[in-house]
């Protein structure tokens, strides 16, 4: 663990924490990437020598954390507390990490640039006028910038590996159900996962190890059981000509040409259903969207209307207030293809499609130990809707959502710099197979490691 | 209230849905306490108050429940079982979906036979769900509270086909459906408290026709208001129906302080559940060791064991009816029958002396210190001729107020029986010494005066001089 | 889709689109239902509906009370307090909500 040494004194010593609190201060001017942050009182926090003691780290706004709230970037859980932690955040607890913060995000998770968040905006830390990714956008940009040396995300359908791709560093979303959902505000709970944002795949590996485990609070946790992690044969994605941008498309020439330097067998491989597999995954996605975000009405706790005259108008004036229009659409769409006289239509057939899109996945991983494909078909976009509309942003998921579908892990890994921006590359590996994904990662680490923004430093925690 | 009498011209045909509360430590998919009464949202934690990121997680003993019922209810158990949420919003259930079964609950096509008049009837069971309770409001003028104590409480519905015909068959149906789910151990029935609840479907036709048009009848919170709910409305719906006019289908309200049902007239929102599996929560495929535990949670049903109980020994169908009433009742009473009692004793004792105790303490017999060992050994006591059945009685309460064993409560007070010649002798010498002037009488004929001097003579030994050898003795001494 | 639809969806919902929210919503939800027609393509018979990622083995939970740390090995602690705290309007204990008149 010799890139988080550096880190370990910055909640210890008090000359440190200072600076350490200055670096934050100017950055977050400048990013916005944390919602809340608070170091402890120096000389309060102790190294107890194990790897992760007092190293802080960030989490993103829709995992809870009991001492902060659990705002999930929306306006109906603006001044919620968390009541308690969740069970990942837990476990890095207890191996001596400290929660410095809560990281900015599309509202529930629900978008890919953080413009979403009802809260705060969030930019890019290599280009302001661009946004930092989503929906973990906040946490990518927090360890770009070197906040945190690493922050937890979550990823419904690419929204840790995307930001990370955007922000150059590395994005783990791990294997459904090896790290337990329990605290994670759920928007498709069976696609989704917490995951870790990282400066180094050794940082990324250690966080993911620490996380991970069987959870008696999740019934959907499973036991870890590693695939063998050597790598020779990576299977890389044909892209059509044009899906891609000029500086994608470029990077992902990089990458290839990497991969056989470094002597991996490389061989080309096509999803047949993978022109499916967003329409499907959106339908799955909102469907499960619209019933759990059902429990936000106004009571109990959250924004709620000063006056109501029955309960459902206060139901109904809480969700109208507190909800943002994307938010609001999700909810609508899933609520449609759930309903009676559709469901077998839309819903039923999406989750036919994703067996479908799963043994398409099996037939490849039984030919290569992991495949390459892009994360995103462009580079980190500039704010709003003019370069890439909503619609456009939905349908972009298509590289990152694959792994959401099928369960298996899904690695953003740094490729390359295009006219100052990162472009990442992803790596996907058959369930349980991260270490598979770390091991490719680390050889291309040793070539081009993840890059460093202007304004990044190292020199306060030296 | 007698059945009344419903126009004769039409079927009548019931089906209902009972949510019955089962009987574990925890609730359905979190570790709190299922209890209610006590001071409220104490029993709450994220999970069950839906807070954002909680996940549930399936109560094992419910899930065994579940399946315990299906089977004694003559379902086909489901090898691979799941629940779905079921969408609605409803202030009162924090997530605004109730976790419940939809395609593949514990049991489906299942049957439970019942008593009704000298027949014994088969009613069809659609199917058994587990799913979760909502939490409870108090409407206080403008505003209400909300307790989530109840929020997430097991629940197990159990429906059947529209096979009941009539309300009073109907009582008699959930009556032995309450004694059912007691006998199993899985719900103590108690439908005042709300730990069973029943909503009723009913329409009515034409002979031959098939099903009318259905109505829902809700809040009927005893066997008896369910009913007579049921009259009311096969009679509002005959009329209506003889009228010309036409029924709607809609949800009725019993109103018991009126005797009538009433129409809901909610407002008209689309209901549409969209059930889809619910992705928190894995299948749950039953083994062989999870169904041995099922079977051997099985346990003689009510019916079986009245029809036992009258054959073994004995009985009269009324007497059955009473003893097995109660399982922990039946098994008390072939346990003391197993300890050598004779069985019409005992009914004529539980019947009687012991209900008028149980009746006058609120217990149950068999929380009570009459245990059968100690219930057995009074009656051996007494048919020894160590006590006298008056002393018997005595003793009976005694047990109850002391919590002691008969016979050392007759050793104790020194109750057992006299039954020595000349002991009982030398006391009739000293009545007799004492009632000259009645003695007197008696021997110029006053029979009567003779029951004075018994009774002074029962008095003298405390009741237990052995009343054949007094009047014997008595006899002898005033020739 | 027809704003009939729409209307009755949000209603199933509990959301009351304002003016303007129809026509800017209902619009990006029919972009996304066209969107999904392109399933109707594929040939889905004799694949079985995915509903969960990795159901291996059965999950159950022992029925003991397990509330608030009483078990060291499971993450259920909570801070009782901020459950209150968070209501909105909280009297004696209970949450408070307008009733039905």
């Amino acid at each position: 663990m010799k890139d988080l040494e550096g880190w370990k004194k910055v909640l210890t010593d008090q000359d440190r924490a200072k600076k350490y609190r200055e670096y934050i201060t100017g950055w977050e001017k400048k990013i916005g990437s944390l919602l809340e942050w608070k170091l402890p009182e120096p000389g309060k926090y102790r190294d107890d020598g194990s790897p992760l003691s007092a190293v802080p780290f960030a989490v993103k706004d829709n995992i809870a954390v009991e001492g902060f709230k659990l705002t999930c970037g929306s306006k109906i859980l603006e001044y919620v507390k968390a009541p308690y932690t969740a069970t990942g955040v837990k476990n890095l607890q207890d191996s001596g990490a400290w929660v410095m913060g809560k990281t900015n995000l599309d509202e529930f998770g629900m978008g890919s640039s953080t413009d979403n968040s009802a809260l705060q905006k969030t930019n890019n830390p290599y280009d302001t006028s661009r946004v930092a990714g989503g929906s973990s956008g906040g946490s990518a940009a927090a360890v770009a910038a070197g906040i945190v040396p690493f922050a937890l995300g979550t990823d419904t359908g690419g929204s840790v590996r995307q930001p990370a791709g955007f922000c150059g560093i590395y994005g783990l979303k791990p294997t459904y159900g090896v790290v337990s959902r329990y605290g994670l505000t759920a928007y498709a709970s069976s696609l989704e996962v917490c995951g870790v944002c990282a400066r180094t795949v050794d940082t990324t590996r250690s966080v993911f190890h620490a996380m991970r485990g069987l959870d008696e609070m999740d019934q959907t946790t499973i036991d870890f059981e590693t695939v063998s992690s050597g790598v020779k044969t990576v299977g890389v994605l044909k892209v059509e000509d044009g899906s891609l941008s000029a500086e994608v498309a470029a990077s992902y020439e990089t990458s290839i040409a990497r991969l056989k330097k470094l002597g991996y067998e490389v061989r080309e491989i096509s999803i047949p259903a993978m022109d499916y597999v967003v329409p499907a995954y959106y339908t799955i996605a909102t469907a499960e969207a619209s019933a759990n975000l059902a429990r936000f009405n106004g009571m109990r706790y959250g924004l709620s209307p000063i006056f109501a005259e029955s309960p459902e108008d206060l139901m109904r004036y809480s969700r109208n207030m507190g909800f943002g229009e994307e938010v609001k659409t999700r909810i609508l769409l899933g609520t449609f293809v759930l309903r009676s006289g559709f469901q077998d239509q839309y819903y039923v057939r999406a989750q036919k499609i994703r067996t479908l899109i799963r043994q398409e996945l099996d037939e490849i991983f039984a030919e290569c130990d992991v495949i390459m494909l892009p994360l995103f078909p462009t580079a980190p976009f500039h704010h709003g809707q003019s370069e890439l509309t909503s619609f456009q942003q939905k349908q972009a998921d298509v590289y990152t959502c694959l792994a959401n579908m099928t369960g298996s892990p899904g690695l953003a890994v740094p490729s390359s710099l295009e006219k100052g921006l990162p472009v990442g590359v992803q790596f996907m590996a058959p369930p349980c197979g991260e270490e598979r994904l770390f091991s490719v990662a680390e050889e291309l680490e040793k070539v081009f490691p993840a890059p460093r923004p202007a304004g990044y430093s190292e020199e306060w925690r030296s | 209230m007698g059945d009344v009498l419903v126009n004769d011209k039409y079927e009548t045909f019931v089906g209902l849905e009972i949510h019955i509360h089962l009987l574990t430590e925890s609730k359905m998919f979190c570790g709190c306490k299922a209890n209610y009464g006590d001071e409220p949202n104490t029993n709450v934690c994220p999970v069950c108050l839906g807070y954002p990121g909680v996940l549930p997680t399936v109560n094992e003993r419910a899930m065994e429940m579940g399946y315990v019922v299906a089977r004694a209810l003559n379902c086909r158990l489901s090898r691979k079982t799941y629940f779905e949420r079921k969408n609605y919003f409803y202030p009162d259930m924090p997530k605004n979906y109730q976790i419940s079964q939809f395609q593949e609950p514990v049991g489906v096509e299942g049957y439970m036979d019942f008593e009704f008049g000298d027949e014994i009837k088969r009613i069809r069971i659609h199917d058994v769900h587990l799913e979760e309770d909502a939490g409870k409001m108090i409407h206080a003028g403008d505003m209400s509270l909300q307790d989530f104590n109840r929020a997430g409480y097991p629940l197990l519905e159990i429906v059947t086909e529209p096979d009941l015909k009539s309300g009073e068959e109907t009582e008699a149906f959930l009556r032995a459906f309450r004694r059912t789910v007691r006998y199993l151990g899985v719900c103590d029935g108690n439908m005042d408290e709300g730990s069973m609840k029943c909503d009723a479907n009913i329409s009515i036709n034409l002979p031959g026709a098939g099903l009318g048009t259905k109505v829902e009848l809700k809040n009927m919170n005893s066997p008896r208001f369910v009913r007579r709910g049921l009259q009311y409305e096969a009679q509002r719906q005959a009329s209506v129906l003889d009228e010309g006019g036409k029924l709607i289908q809609e949800t009725r309200l019993w109103n018991e302080n009126r005797d009538i049902t009433e129409s809901m007239r909610t407002k008209e929102m689309a209901n549409d559940y969209r059930y889809f599996p619910e992705p928190d929560m894995p299948p749950f495929c039953p083994d062989d060791a999870f169904m041995a535990a099922v079977e051997e949670a099985q346990v003689e049903l009510p019916l079986t064991r009245k029809h036992k109980l009258m054959r073994k020994y004995s009985l009269s169908s009324e007497q059955a009816e009473f003893i097995h009433d109660e399982k922990g009742n039946a098994d008390y009473f072939e346990r003391v029958l197993a300890l050598g009692a004779e069985a019409q004793s005992v009914y004529t004792w539980l019947s009687s002396d012991v209900q008028k105790e149980l009746n006058l303490l609120n217990m149950t017999l068999t929380r009570s210190p009459l245990s059968a060992e100690r219930f057995a050994e009074l009656l051996r006591l007494m048919e020894e001729g160590q006590i006298s059945g008056k002393i018997a009685k005595q003793v009976l309460i005694d047990v109850f107020e002391e919590n002691e064993d008969p016979s050392r409560i007759v050793e104790k007070k020194g109750l057992s029986q006299i039954s020595d010649p000349a002991a009982i002798a030398r006391i009739i010498d000293k009545v007799l010494g004492e009632n000259e002037q009645v003695v007197q009488a008696v021997r110029e004929g006053e029979q009567k005066q003779k029951g004075f001097l018994v009774g002074q003579i029962m008095k003298e030994t405390g009741g237990r001089a052995a009343p054949a050898l007094v009047q014997k003795i008595l006899s002898e001494k005033l020739s | 889709m027809k704003k009939e639809e729409l209307l009755t969806t949000a209603s199933l919902a509990l959301l009351e689109l304002e003016e303007g929210e129809v026509e800017r919503l209902g619009e990006e939800v029919a972009r996304m239902l066209d969107y999904f027609e392109m399933m109707t393509k594929l040939d889905v018979d004799g694949l079985e509906p995915t509903t969960h990622a990795f159901q291996k083995t059965n999950r159950l939970r022992a029925d003991v009370l397990n509330n608030n740390n009483n078990n060291n090995n499971t993450n259920n602690s909570f801070n009782r307090p901020l459950i209150m705290e968070n209501g909105n309007d909280v009297e004696d204990d209970f949450f408070v909500i307008p009733n039905v008149l």
